[in-house]
């Protein structure tokens, strides 16, 4: 079934250029270490996802792109076609004349009811060319204008015209030493319009893909475009076609109705977050070999200590000895910083990946008290690797990862919010006090509801 | 306790191959139906005849077409779901809830129960009509089921202990996950029957028709499976005539049943409650736990005491509530204030949706000149008569809502000290 990706703002655009990019030169890769049947089953899947075919072959990506800046769109169009492989429709964009400096309330309030029309009907033209429409990705910003205040706009227009397609928001988490000096309250106004209106939110922080960049990739100038890379390569792990159960020989159809079922049915736990495992610069990875159990031991300690990365993960954080009644386990993780999680997906892509053993991460002691890890965890495989690394794992968690950052945004939103600082902007555009109060109690109580697991 | 003695009618038996073709008809009537012979030593309350009545009544009385998933359920499964829904039908005879599940034994009740459900209703011909092979594609518009009662209530299951309500809510989300997918995939099938009738006009030989359904298209396009479905339709003909064959001859089958009823002895009239189907504990190993179990043995009693104690003098003061005349009727105005309810909502949708809807399933015909026969429905008007039965539905479920809403918030009011933040709606 297919997915159509729309695209706001720079960021989004971006990031969309890259993961288009990802998918593509890893379904075209000939280093998938299977056989060619096997290799045409995941191209057609992939394919089928996420573009759709013209008559001379060259795949357009399903994809709507929306700025109310018309240069990067112009530069992400350019580079896609110039990759001769695939390109955008030609009028799968909309874009205007003039930004919304990084206002969140110009971007929900004026650009958001203005274009309404126009958006939705390209949105409506590319979900019609659709066979199976599975549901919407949506890469945004959350501390930007545009993105930020017309991608929650967009995403309340989805949810009433499409309410019964899924929709995950791709958000990016601002570095925390932004240059945006109200990033803060623009990305409380976000996650608090999102949770009501998405049905998952896929939360990548910049201050961790920054570390990876640095730390594994050795990169040393790092751009927007390594990050944007790194992500795309995030994302493609997860997206690609996998097998869809246990022994069967047919890729799973509906990977993003999969994926919902599994980590986001409760209507408070909507965050995720996602590992992968191995990561590295192309140089390194001649050189390295990988067995599942390692691979997999470090994913689950990255996972209950709340690492970003496969570097510098604080080894002395273990679950708690099984059989506590649930109060003083959670101030016993509390105490430990052991990462709780509600629910995990893990993917498994390359060779003898039917020997990879995951009774690690079926760990009651990893799992809240109200779900067995029968129905909290759930792997996805397949043998096909992905994009040169002949093991690779990823992570999707629906767990405590994001409690203190997020609890963090709320504290310093608060204090600005308590001296009034740069309210005007948003109060000029329809934004009351009222609706950060609001999104202020929506916010506490995610991150009460997280922290009490 | 005498047994009853059936004076043999003399004129029944004249025909001597009659009862063996009425019941060999009735059993090719019905899906996989035992043998005569079966039901002969049944009669004689054989025990290797039990098995398979259990597995017949079961395909009789489970509510969903016949799959390889329910052929797969245990006997004692299958078993435990045959009583509950007779049970629910008001079958009368507790001999049948008595019965063990093993099928060890009760073959004659079984059969006695097979010819009450074959008196009650024409049991072959509605499972000639479930397992029926369309070649249309087709779609019913009625809602009688919808406006139906619940049919036989699936095996109570116990909760062990406290259920965190986070984990029901949780599974709350995934049903609605799994009925947005369902919506979804009906969507993807309408589009493709939409596409396949018009790729296909012209095709059909029949000129009302004009175009081809999906089973059609198939049929053309894979001859194997054209060869399969051929064999299909000359099954269901066959049992087509087994039901007319049946038809014919059943009154030597309830002659024979009466019979079959003079050799049991009679009934002692029920006792107060019926028995509990008690849901599959699995078995507990030995060890450390039996003195866990002694304990909580005697915490069972000690309990029961206690309960007792307070039955006694809860029941002096409530004067007898949950039984007797002042219960069955509240739970008489309950039922009849359901009852209302789903006739104000069947008044509301045929005042404001025009015709009612005829039942059954139709077929799906796509016409470029619009012409209609005298028994064919509009797409159109029932696209506006289930738009306004939509509407009526959605006006029940705010009342109900708003219902719900003050409710909450008097509940709420009357704690003192207590903040309640409504979720943020739209």
């Amino acid at each position: 079934m297919s997915i159509v990706t729309v695209q706001l703002g720079q960021c989004g655009n971006q990031i969309g250029f890259e993961v288009f990019d990802a998918l593509l030169s890893d379904s075209h890769s000939s280093q998938g270490l299977c056989s060619m049947r096997e290799n045409e089953a995941y191209q057609a899947s992939c394919k089928e996802r996420f573009f759709s075919e013209e008559e001379n072959g060259v795949p357009i990506a399903r994809a709507v792109l929306v700025d109310m800046e018309p240069k990067v769109i112009n530069q992400t169009l350019s580079k896609a076609a110039q990759s001769g492989q695939w390109k955008y429709g030609q009028h799968a964009c909309f874009c205007q004349k003039q930004g919304s400096g990084n206002n969140w309330a110009y971007g929900y309030s004026v650009h958001g009811p203005r274009h309404e029309e126009s958006i939705m009907n390209i949105i409506r033209k590319e979900v019609e060319k659709c066979d199976s429409f599975s549901g919407f990705f949506i890469i945004m910003s959350m501390a930007g204008g545009t993105g930020s205040g017309l991608g929650a706009f967009v995403t309340q227009n989805l949810e009433d015209q499409y309410s019964n397609s899924l929709k995950m928001n791709q958000i990016i988490w601002p570095y925390g030493t932004g240059e945006v000096i109200v990033q803060n309250y623009n990305s409380i106004l976000t996650l608090s319009h999102l949770y009501r209106s998405s049905d998952a939110l896929l939360l990548h922080e910049n201050d961790a893909i920054h570390k990876i960049c640095a730390k594994l990739m050795n990169i040393k100038q790092i751009s927007f475009s390594d990050i944007n890379q790194v992500l795309a390569h995030q994302l493609g792990s997860v997206f690609q076609p996998t097998y869809s159960a246990e022994s069967s020989f047919h890729y799973r159809r509906n990977p993003l109705g999969d994926l919902m079922e599994h980590l986001v049915p409760h209507p408070e736990f909507k965050m995720l977050s996602v590992r992968n495992i191995p990561h590295m610069s192309e140089n390194s990875l001649a050189y390295t070999t990988f067995t599942w159990a390692g691979l997999l031991k470090h994913l689950r300690q990255m996972l209950i200590s709340n690492a970003k990365m496969e570097e510098g993960i604080d080894r002395h954080v273990r679950p708690p000895l099984s059989g506590l009644p649930p109060l003083s386990k959670m101030s016993l993780n509390k105490d430990l910083h052991f990462n709780t999680s509600i629910a995990n997906l893990v993917i498994l892509r390359g060779k003898d990946v039917q020997s990879a053993d995951v009774e690690g991460f079926k760990d009651p002691a990893l799992y809240t008290s109200w779900l067995k890890p029968v129905n909290a965890f759930n792997v996805w495989k397949t043998q096909r690797a992905f994009s040169k690394y002949e093991k690779s794992a990823v992570l999707v968690s629906n767990s405590q990862f994001l409690v203190k950052p997020l609890d963090m945004i709320v504290g310093k939103a608060w204090n600005m919010f308590a001296s009034k600082a740069y309210i005007h902007q948003y109060t000029k555009f329809g934004i009351e006090e009222e609706d950060f109060l609001d999104s202020f109690t929506s916010l506490e109580q995610v991150v009460a509801s997280y922290c009490n697991l | 306790m005498g047994r009853r003695r059936q004076r043999v009618d003399p004129a029944a038996g004249a025909r001597a191959g009659a009862l063996p073709e009425a019941i060999a008809a009735l059993s090719r009537s019905l899906p996989s139906g035992p043998s005569p012979e079966i039901f002969r030593r049944a009669k004689f309350d054989r025990p290797e005849a039990t098995s398979a009545l259990w597995q017949l009544l079961f395909r009789v009385l489970s509510p969903l077409p016949a799959g390889n998933a329910l052929a797969s359920l245990a006997l004692e499964v299958q078993a435990r779901l045959v009583k509950s829904a007779l049970c629910s039908q008001g079958y009368p005879r507790l001999a049948l809830a008595q019965l063990p599940e093993d099928g060890s034994q009760g073959s004659r009740e079984l059969l006695l129960a097979l010819s009450w459900l074959l008196a009650r209703g024409p049991v072959p011909e509605q499972m000639l009509a479930q397992a029926r092979v369309p070649l249309g594609d087709e779609m019913t518009v009625c809602q009688c089921e919808a406006l139906a009662s619940p049919g036989p209530p699936a095996p109570h299951m116990e909760a062990e202990g406290p259920v965190d309500v986070r984990h029901v809510q949780w599974l709350m989300g995934k049903l609605r996950f799994r009925w947005r997918q369902l919506v979804s995939s009906q969507q993807e099938q309408c589009a493709l029957l939409s596409k396949i009738h018009l790729y296909t006009r012209g095709c059909h030989s029949d000129q009302s028709l004009s175009h081809l359904s999906v089973t059609e298209a198939e049929m053309l396009r894979d001859p194997e499976g054209g060869q399969q479905l051929l064999r299909t339709l000359e099954r269901e003909n066959q049992r087509l005539e087994a039901v007319l064959a049946w038809r014919r001859s059943e009154l030597v089958f309830w002659r024979w049943m009466d019979t079959v009823l003079g050799t049991c002895a009679p009934e002692v009239p029920a006792a107060a409650s019926q028995p509990t189907f008690l849901p599959w504990v699995p078995e507990r190993g030995g060890g450390e736990l039996d003195l866990a179990v002694r304990e909580l043995q005697a915490l069972e009693e000690e309990l029961q005491e206690a309960v007792e104690r307070r039955r006694v003098a809860w029941e002096a003061k409530a004067g007898g509530c949950g039984r007797g005349p002042e219960w069955s009727a509240a739970r008489r105005a309950s039922r009849e204030a359901v009852e209302k309810e789903l006739g104000a909502l069947q008044q509301c949708w045929e005042r404001d949706g025009g015709p009612a809807q005829p039942h059954g399933p139709h077929r799906l015909v796509r016409r470029e000149d619009g012409a209609a026969g005298d028994r064919d429905l509009r797409a159109a008007v029932v696209i506006r008569t289930l738009r306004s039965q939509e509407a009526c539905l959605e006006a029940v479920l705010r009342r109900l809502q708003g219902q719900c809403r003050q409710e909450l918030a008097r509940l709420v009011g009357a704690l003192p000290g207590l903040i309640w933040i409504p979720p943020p709606g739209r």
